[in-house]
Parts: structure tokens; sequence; C-alpha cells
């Protein structure tokens, strides 16, 4: 066949249509007769509506319909098992209780999305109010273990000795540090908009989602209507982040005011909205303790965290998978009944924070030994599971800490703080690893060969900007042996096949790619093996009669009993649209092994002397992710990645009010997210070690790699340019100066 | 965002007659739109200017004069601006992003309203914005907000950039009424809130600002512009430092000093330019000079840090003019 397209880069097959503008996305879609809705949310964070005076909205012009606690949209029961844990539980207007600042209160319907919104602000809400509990910092004493929800969260984990606290006394040195993260949001491009269109008790939503089918499962649920009558369609989605892993009431609302008005209802979340009505990353503060011998060697870790409520766990996954230790204790606590906008999964759920404190502490640990921060890191280096003891397959993140250092000119780094200047600005490097826990789960796809000489690759999952439109194409080619442009891929579809488990949640935990292409494979041999079995039996092919053996597949033509005949040809000649296999790809728990990703990311930031601000100069990430597919896709989610990392590093945090529990920068010129002039270059680099224990690919998940420890990295270089440790994120100005 | 009536007027004469109370000039429209959409500016009648003849950078005499619509990038770019008054063409830079520079225009920026949050947004209270509602920035967030010139009834601060470089540059600015024409300094344009917040500037409803007037500096060329914020781009001041120093072998013979991101208003700093005239051109004479540059400052909860951080960006500011 042809050069193989895997491991080279490939120009983004969604690229034309996103930058000419043609590509849809869910607000984009104005079917016939579509009217506008408009969140009305609530001003205060605790208490209850006990009016709503509705005149002058009614009068305002366009005005279709107002739907309030006192007229709710009738939505039913709980959303299904993962979104009932982590997204939001209660149902929009299904009673008077105010919980949060912002939490919605109603929608007005009108004629335009202007008509809407000034409708919605002559709306006049009278509460009973009742002073909030919005202030983490005073809930931080009421932590309480959270109760079973049947996940891995908040679960505690005791390994080694029953107590901890006798291992740390009993280590040679020991060393408690906590570390702060403010709220983080999500800030998609795109905000949650859906456009919701019903022809009899059928439902079509154009919603921007992670996962098509387990979107339209939970409409169906709330919407009480079968599932196979919910038609999710999302082709493109502009940033998710976690964000749209579930549904949110802005989609739910959108769903069910369609169906009451008969007509097509398009609601697009504001800014500001997003902030309080489709979830964030709680605020956590974690206490990290090590206990180590003075050559480095750990004896004892115990990582506390704590967090607004129970989704995300920055106690267990991370430092599970970071380093050997025999003693290690993991707790996550929460307090109850806070008035806070509910928390959700955000990319790298629990491993960005973790890694935030647990690699800021061994860098901590690393000053305090007098030790290189690489060579503390390799006297830990984890073989094995901490857990199971099974050894981690393809682990070489040795090596990205070799590589990483030669390429960043580590040994010009000077152990101690402000050695380096460059005119007024003091320059300092830092290092810190990230380790992904690498799943793969089973999923479903489905190849078509068509008489038009292309071929279909379809599966239930999204491409959130993270390349999977062209991650497919590129698969489907390489396992069928035809040119990309033969390729239609299909994706973003809930009617496109599902596979089993976790499946319907597309494209979350990094592990899309690594999911997705191993199935490819498996999917397009059955599709042969179904053409072929076509073409010796169908009456009209030319192959008829041939045993399925004597036929051959090879770019995308049959032969046998000498005759050699392109699959768009058979197709056309047994007058058959198309012909394929729908195969399922089934993940058993590996026995034998466990399976990380992993990459080494260095940073070198100056440090104004007068007036502390700090900018980045550049950074080096050095990555493990086993068989790169496309190069450039994969470069891509690593720089996103880091850019990620550095935002809560410097910028990033949601400001809540204690008093009020309003979120006073809940837009994008307040709440600041690095913009270009804040990030320097970021050369990323990777080993491309194929893992042959994964999949037969060899290839693992990249996704939220480059997020896990770059904040960590950033402060490191902090304190090497200043000797400033900061603990408490993000790292302003004011911290630094003085 | 309520309903208004819209004109564009062809002529100065025109807009001024036909603007009055509850009305707004859209230039730009930076500033005025985003507040339209946010509730926080209702005007009954909106008068588009762009129209006017209010445009061109060019020398009167010894003064430069910027046309009220010239764009903030053009003058930023404008080689005279750039060779006479770098602090301006600095402080124009390091203002908001390159796509709201194409947009906006001088007279837009001098008034430009705060970016305090509660301002902003109508579901919270603000002297500013709804006279005698309160101000919640005193006990919320007031991590920006000023710590000089503030009242109890506001602590918000003047967003401009370019305002805290023309102030130290003693710029004029024209203002037109349907009476006639005057020029008013442009640090006396600005109000202090005391307990009328509502009151930022001296212009007369209706009036309209039509030109930047530069004094002849001649030592300006030795100028600059330093800003703090928390990122590099795209955001305002936390503080910020405007600095023309007149040095003649070795020795200050001059200085103007103005502060942003401290005050309500533009901050020109008359205390530490007399400190700094005289002096050798040296870190001590700088450091020595900032001491009481924040006297009288009134720091939040969330600002603790800025009378310091004040004292440093002028020292900053300072040390960039050494040769
Ligand atoms: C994201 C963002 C970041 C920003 N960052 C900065 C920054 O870092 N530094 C900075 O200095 N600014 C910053 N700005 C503010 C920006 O500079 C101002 O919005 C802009 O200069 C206003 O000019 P305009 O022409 O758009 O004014 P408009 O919005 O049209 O008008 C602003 C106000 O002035 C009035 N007005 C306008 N022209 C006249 C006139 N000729 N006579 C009388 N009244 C008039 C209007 O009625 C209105 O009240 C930022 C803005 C944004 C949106
Ligand atoms: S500081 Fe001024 S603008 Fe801000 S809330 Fe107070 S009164 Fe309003």
């Amino acid at each position: 066949m042809a050069r193989s397209l895997l491991g080279n880069p490939v120009n983004r097959v969604d690229g034309p249509v996103k930058v000419t503008g043609q590509a849809r996305y869910a607000a984009d879609n104005n079917p016939p007769d579509l009217c506008h809705g408009y969140l009305l949310t609530s001003t205060i964070a605790n208490g209850m509506v006990l009016s709503m005076d509705l005149g002058a909205a009614e009068q305002s012009g366009g005005v279709i319909a107002i739907y309030t606690p006192d007229n709710r949209l009738p939505l039913h029961g709980e959303p299904p098992f993962l979104p009932n844990v982590l997204g939001e539980r209660r149902r929009p207007l299904s009673d008077h209780e105010v919980r949060y600042h912002g939490q919605i209160i109603g929608v007005v319907v009108a004629d335009t999305f202007e008509q809407a919104r000034d409708a919605a602000a002559l709306i006049r809400v009278a509460y009973r109010e009742l002073p909030p509990n919005s202030s983490f910092e005073e809930n931080l004493d009421r932590g309480e273990q959270p109760p079973f929800v049947g996940l891995p969260l908040g679960v505690p984990v005791d390994i080694g000795v029953a107590s901890i606290d006798d291992a740390l006394a009993a280590s040679q040195v020991t060393q408690a540090t906590t570390y702060r993260h403010p709220p983080r949001h999500h800030n998609a491009m795109e905000p949650h908009s859906a456009v919701a269109v019903w022809k009899g008790d059928e439902l079509t939503i154009y919603s921007g989602t992670q996962g098509p089918a387990a979107h339209a499962e939970e409409l169906a649920v709330a919407l009480a209507v079968d599932k196979t009558k919910v038609h999710v369609v999302s082709p493109h989605v502009g940033g998710g982040f976690g964000g749209k892993a579930f549904t949110w009431a802005p989609t739910l609302l959108a769903a069910a005011a369609a169906r009451s008005l008969g007509r097509p209802v398009k609601i697009v979340t504001t800014r500001e909205q997003l902030y309080t009505v489709t979830g964030h990353r709680s605020a956590v503060v974690q206490t990290m303790t090590l206990g180590a011998r003075e050559d480095g060697t750990l004896n004892a870790i115990k990582h506390h965290s704590f967090t607004e409520a129970l989704v995300e766990d920055p106690g267990v996954r991370t430092t599970l998978s970071f380093y050997a230790t025999p003693n290690l204790q993991l707790r996550l606590l929460c307090p109850p009944g806070m008035n806070l906008p509910t928390p959700t999964i955000l990319r790298a759920p629990g491993d960005e924070t973790g890694s935030f404190a647990l690699e800021c502490a061994m860098d901590e640990l690393a000053i305090r030994l007098q030790m290189d921060p690489i060579d503390l890191r390799l006297k830990n280096y984890l073989r094995t599971s901490l857990q199971t003891g099974l050894p981690y397959s393809s682990k070489h993140l040795d090596e990205c800490y070799r590589v990483g250092a030669a390429r960043f000119g580590w040994s010009r780094r000077r152990a101690a703080p402000r050695s380096v200047s460059d005119g007024d600005w003091l320059v300092g490097m830092g290092m810190a690893s990230a380790v992904l826990a690498a799943g793969r789960a089973a999923t479903t796809v489905r190849v078509l060969f068509r008489a038009d000489g292309t071929a279909a690759v379809a599966t239930a999952t999204a491409d959130l900007g993270t390349g999977m439109w062209t991650i497919l194409a590129m698969m489907g080619a390489e396992s069928l042996g035809i040119p990309v442009d033969r390729i239609r891929p299909s994706i973003g579809d809930s009617r496109l096949p599902v596979g089993p488990g976790s499946a319907p949640y597309g494209a979350i935990g990094s592990a899309a790619t690594a999911t997705v292409m191993p199935a490819v494979r498996d999917a397009a041999d059955n599709a042969i093996a179904a053409l072929i079995q076509h073409g010796v039996t169908h009456r009209r092919s030319p192959l008829r009669g041939l045993s399925v053996e004597q036929v051959r597949y090879r770019d995308g033509k049959l032969s046998g009993g000498g005759t050699t005949i392109g699959f768009g040809e058979l197709l056309t000649t047994t007058r058959t649209r198309e012909h394929g296999a729908t195969t399922t790809n089934e993940v058993k728990e590996s026995t034998e092994y466990v399976f990380g990703s992993y990459a080494a990311h260095f940073c070198e930031v100056r440090v104004n002397r007068f007036t502390g601000e700090a900018l980045l100069s550049r950074m080096t990430t050095v990555v493990d992710a086993g068989t790169i597919l496309n190069e450039k896709t994969a470069r891509n989610q690593i720089t996103g990645g880091v850019i990620f990392g550095i935002g809560p590093a410097l910028f990033e945090g949601g400001h809540v009010e204690a008093s009020t529990g309003r979120i006073d920068n809940a837009n994008l010129a307040d709440y600041l997210i690095p913009v270009n002039t804040d990030v320097p270059d970021i050369d990323v680099v990777f080993l491309d070690h194929p893992d042959p224990n994964v999949s037969p690919v060899g290839a693992r998940g990249l996704g939220e790699l480059g997020t896990i420890g770059s904040a960590a990295a950033v402060v490191n270089a902090v304190c090497n340019a200043t000797g400033k440790r900061i603990r408490d994120l993000p790292i302003t100005p004011d911290k630094l100066f003085e | 965002m309520r309903a208004f009536t819209f004109d564009t007027p062809a002529t100065v004469a025109d807009a001024v007659a036909q603007a009055g109370d509850g009305s707004a000039y859209l230039a730009g429209g930076t500033t005025l739109v985003d507040l339209m959409k946010l509730d926080a500016m209702t005007p009954t009648r909106v008068l588009d200017i762009n129209r006017l003849p209010m445009r061109g950078i060019r020398l009167e005499g010894a003064r430069l004069s910027v046309g009220a619509l010239e764009r903030m990038s053009d003058v930023a770019d404008h080689p005279m601006v750039r060779a006479r008054y770098p602090v301006v063409a600095e402080a124009l830079l390091r203002s908001a992003s390159p796509q709201v520079r194409n947009m906006a225009s001088i007279g837009g920026n001098l008034l430009q309203r705060t970016r305090c949050g509660y301002f902003r947004d109508p579901d919270t209270p603000c002297n500013k914005r709804a006279p005698g509602t309160g101000c919640p920035a005193r006990d919320g967030h007031n991590r920006a907000h000023a710590i000089l010139g503030t009242s109890n009834d506001c602590v918000a601060t003047h967003p401009s950039d370019l305002a805290v470089a023309l102030v130290a540059l003693d710029a004029s600015v024209l203002l037109r009424n349907r009476t006639g024409e005057r020029i008013v300094r442009l640090d006396d344009i600005y109000r202090l809130p005391e307990n009328t917040p509502h009151l930022e500037n001296q212009l007369h409803p209706g009036e309209l600002l039509t030109e930047v007037s530069i004094p002849a500096l001649d030592w300006a060329r030795r100028s600059t512009y330093v800003k703090v914020r928390d990122r590099q781009s795209y955001e305002f001041a936390l503080t910020s430092a405007a600095v023309a120093l007149d040095v003649r072998g070795g020795m200050i013979r001059n200085a103007r000093v103005a502060a942003g991101g401290v005050g309500t208003k533009p901050w020109r700093l008359p205390a530490v330019e007399r400190a700094l005239t005289g002096r050798p051109m040296r870190l001590d004479t700088f450091e020595s000079a900032v001491a009481h540059a924040a006297d009288g400052a009134r720091p939040l909860a969330h600002n603790r840090f800025k009378p310091a951080l004040l004292r440093r960006t002028i020292v900053r500011a300072l040390t960039g003019l050494e040769d």
C-alpha cells in the first residue's frame, strides 16, 4: 500500500471548513420558525424566589413565553449515573429554592435573542434571602469524608503501615506544605448552545457535546421519551475541556421549551452565565506531607485534599501514579451544603491540581536535600503500580527527563535562587513531571465501502478541536489502504454506532484516540471480510463462486481467480450502495500491566526585579505516549495543554464574593486566561515508542498530558529565579515584587 | 440593551444641537456598546460622530493637535508622536489589544468609563451608575481599585493609560457645545468622586470633545510609560507610571511624573517631580524621590500592595530613561 500516514503530520481534514466559516456549530443552525430563549439567573446565592413580576417583560416586544418555577417546563427524573455524580442533579426551575448565585430561575422566549434578553432584564424578582455559605476559606474546617458514590472518587487510600504519621515521624526528613487553587472555569470558546427541533415525538437537537450518545440518553431521561426519539447532532465542538461531557440545563430547557411551544427554540448561554450554569472546577486546598531519607528516597506520602464538593479527586489518582513510596495516605474532604455553582470535571480532572501540589512539593524537597530535582525524581522512579504491583507498560519517563534536560539546557540551571539575571529580570528554571493514567475504553465503529469508491468510517465520538476527524480519516485510510480523501469520517451524531460501558461519553479522559484507533483497525478488517463475502456470493459479482480464501483485499481492490476489481466498481456492478460491518471492540482490563502516559516539562521564567511580573521565556515538553498517530494534532494537543496549565499558574481563578456568592469576574476581560504575549515558545518532543501492550496500534492518550505538571514547572522556575515559593495560585506580581 | 434613537450628524454644530441629557456620542463604541449591552449605560439617543471632521494629527505652532476621532492605533504609530512623545505612543501600545486599538478613538479613550465590575453589573448597587445605592467595591473585590482620590462613596480607578501620559504632558482638550468652544486642561477635566461619583468629568451634557492638544516639550523625547498588569496584553494597569525627564550633564533639570491604576483620576505626582529636580540621575535619587509617591493612599483589602508597587513602578520607569 501507499506510504503510511500514521506518525506523519497530516493537516486537519476539517481545517478548510473551519477557517472558511462553513463548519456548523450548534448555534449556527437556524431552522424555520426558530425562536430564542434567554436564561434568567438569580442574583442571590441562598434563599427562595418569592415572586416574579413579569408584567413589563410580557409586554416587551416579541416575547412568546416566560417559564419560571411557577410556570415550569416539565423535566423529569434524575440524570443517569455519571452525570448524576459529575454534573448537575437538580432539574432547572424545579422549585423556588435558590442554592447559588447565578442559578437559572427563568427562561424568556422571544422572536429574537435581543428581545428575549431585554425582556429578561425587565423581570423583577422578590426573594427571601438567607446569608450564603459561599466562602471556601470559611469552610475549610468543615470537611467531611464524602459518601460513596459508586466510583473510586473520594475513597480513602492507605498503603503501608497502619499509621501514616508514624511513618512520617520515622523519616529522616519530613516536609508539610499546603497548596491552593482558586476555582477554575472551562471557558471554551463556544458557549453551551442548543437548537431543539421537534417533529411529532421526535427531537433533533443541535448541541455541542463531548459525547453525542450520552447527551441523547440524558435528554431522553429528562424529557421522558425513549432514547431512540432523541437525535443529537454535534459535528463540531468549539472546545469542551470536560464542560461539555455532561448535559447542562440550557440544553434541557431548549428541548423542553421547543416541545411546549411546538416551535424550534435556540438557547445560547452568555459568557457570564457559563460561569454558573455549566459547571466549573472546584477550588482546591491540598496538604502534601512527604517523608524521605536524606538520600531522597521517599518513605511516606500523606496527601490530603479539600474541595467544594465531590467531583474530581485530586488526592487519589495523581499521587498514586507518580512515585514509589512504601507508605501512602490519601484523603479527600468536602464541606456539605455550600452555596456555590455545581462543580464538574475539567481537563485533566484531579491530575492537574494533584500534580501541582506533588510536583511543587518534590521541588521543595529537592531544594531542601540539595539534590537536583531530576535526580530526586529518578531516585523515586515508579516501576510498578502502588496498588496492584503490576509493572508499568513501556514507561520512558526517565528518557523524557534526559532528552528534555539536554534540549532545554538544564545543566545551566543554578541551584541557588537569584543567581542568574538578564538586565532587570531575574531568570530561573524549573521542571516537573506529568503522568496520565492511560485508559482505553470499548467502542463500536462502522466501516462501509460505498459504490462511489469512498469508504465511510463512523463512530459516535466527538472532535472538540482535538483532531478526531483527522485521526479517524487517517486510521481509515491506513486500515483500508486507500487515500485519506476517499475516507468519509462521521462523528458527532448520536445515531452513529456507540459502544458499551462508558463509550457513550465519547471524548473524555484523553482516551478517545487510544480507544477509537484500534477499533477502526478491527472494524476495517471485519468490513473487508464482509466485502469479500459479498464478492464471492453476489450473483452479479465477477468474483462469484470463488472461495473466501481465494480472494485478497489490497489497497481498495479485491483480487482472486485472475480478476482484480476495485470495491467501488464491485459495488456498482452488484448494484449495492454500501457494504461493510459494524464492530464492537471490547477491552479487557489488563492483568499484566498498568498503563500511563508521561511527560517532563521544563520552564524558564523571567521576573522583574522591581515590579514582580513573571514572564515565561521558553518551555520544553518531552512526551512519552506510545505511538504518535498524527504529529501535527498531537503537538497541537500538547501545546494547548501546556498553555492550559500556564493559565492557572499565572492568571486564572474565579473570584467568589464571600458575602454574596457572586462571581466577580465572570467574563473574559476580568477572568484572565493567557493571551499570545504571555505564551512562550513551547518546544514539544515526542519519544514515539510504540506500546505493544496497550493495543496493536501502540498509542496511548495524551490530550491532558500537557496540562498535568506544567503549572508546577512554572512555580518551580519562579522559585529558582526569585527564591520565593508561591503555593497559592495564581502567581501575580504582588506576590513577587517584595 | 434599551431602545434608543440613532442619528448620524454630519457637522459638529448638528451633533451638539442634537445632544443633551440622556444622549451619548458613539465613537469607536468599544466602551459604549459594551456598557449598553450590559444595561450599565442606557442612553435614549445615540449620536454616531464618526462622520464628523475631527481627525488629523498635526503641529499647530509648537503644540501637537490630535483630532478626537483619531484611532488609538494610528496615534501610536504616528512618527511625530513616536519621536516627540514616546510616553504617549507607549501608553497606547500597552492599552487593550490591537483589535480594540484599531477601533477605539482618542476622545472615547479619555472619556471611557471605569472598569469596576460592580459598575458594569446592573444587578449590584453602585453609586456611580445608580446614585445613592451604595458602593459594594469597598468591601468586595477591589484588587483593581484606586488608593488615591477615593471617597466613601466610590473607589473606582480611572482606566485610561493614555490619560496618564497626557496628564503628565499637561495636555488640554477642546470642547464644543451649543454656545461655543472652550479649552480645558485634561487634568482639570476629571473630577474626584467625593459624594457625586456619577459625575466623572467637567463636560456639560451634550458637550463634544473635538481635539486633544499637547504642548511642546522638547525633553519629552526622553519619556516612557511603564505598566504593571496581571497579564501582558489586553489588561488594565495594576499600577503604571508616565515619566519624562530633562537631563543635562547627569543632572535632572525637570521632571514629569503621573501614575495610573491607582487613582480615581489620572494621578499627577508633583511632589515626586520636585524631589527629582536638581538631583543626579541615579537610582538613589529615584528611590528617595518616590518615597512619598503614595502619601495619602487609602488601600483596600485586596490592593494593599499598590502603594509599594506604585513606588517601584515609578523607579523602574525612571531607570528606563537612563542612557
Ligand atoms: C477588552 C478591552 C481592554 C481594554 N484595555 C484598555 C487598556 O488597557 N487601557 C486603556 O486605556 N483602555 C483600555 N480599553 C478601553 C478602550 O481604550 C476604550 O474602550 C476606548 O478607548 C474607547 O474609545 P471609543 O472610541 O471606542 O469610545 P466609545 O465607546 O465610542 O465612547 C466612550 C465614551 O466616551 C463618549 N465619547 C466618545 N467620544 C466622545 C467625544 N468625542 N466627545 C464626547 N464624548 C465622547 C461616549 O459617549 C462614551 O460615553 C480596553 C477596552 C476593552 C474592550
Ligand atoms: S467603586 Fe465606584 S463604580 Fe465601583 S461600585 Fe463603588 S461606586 Fe460603583
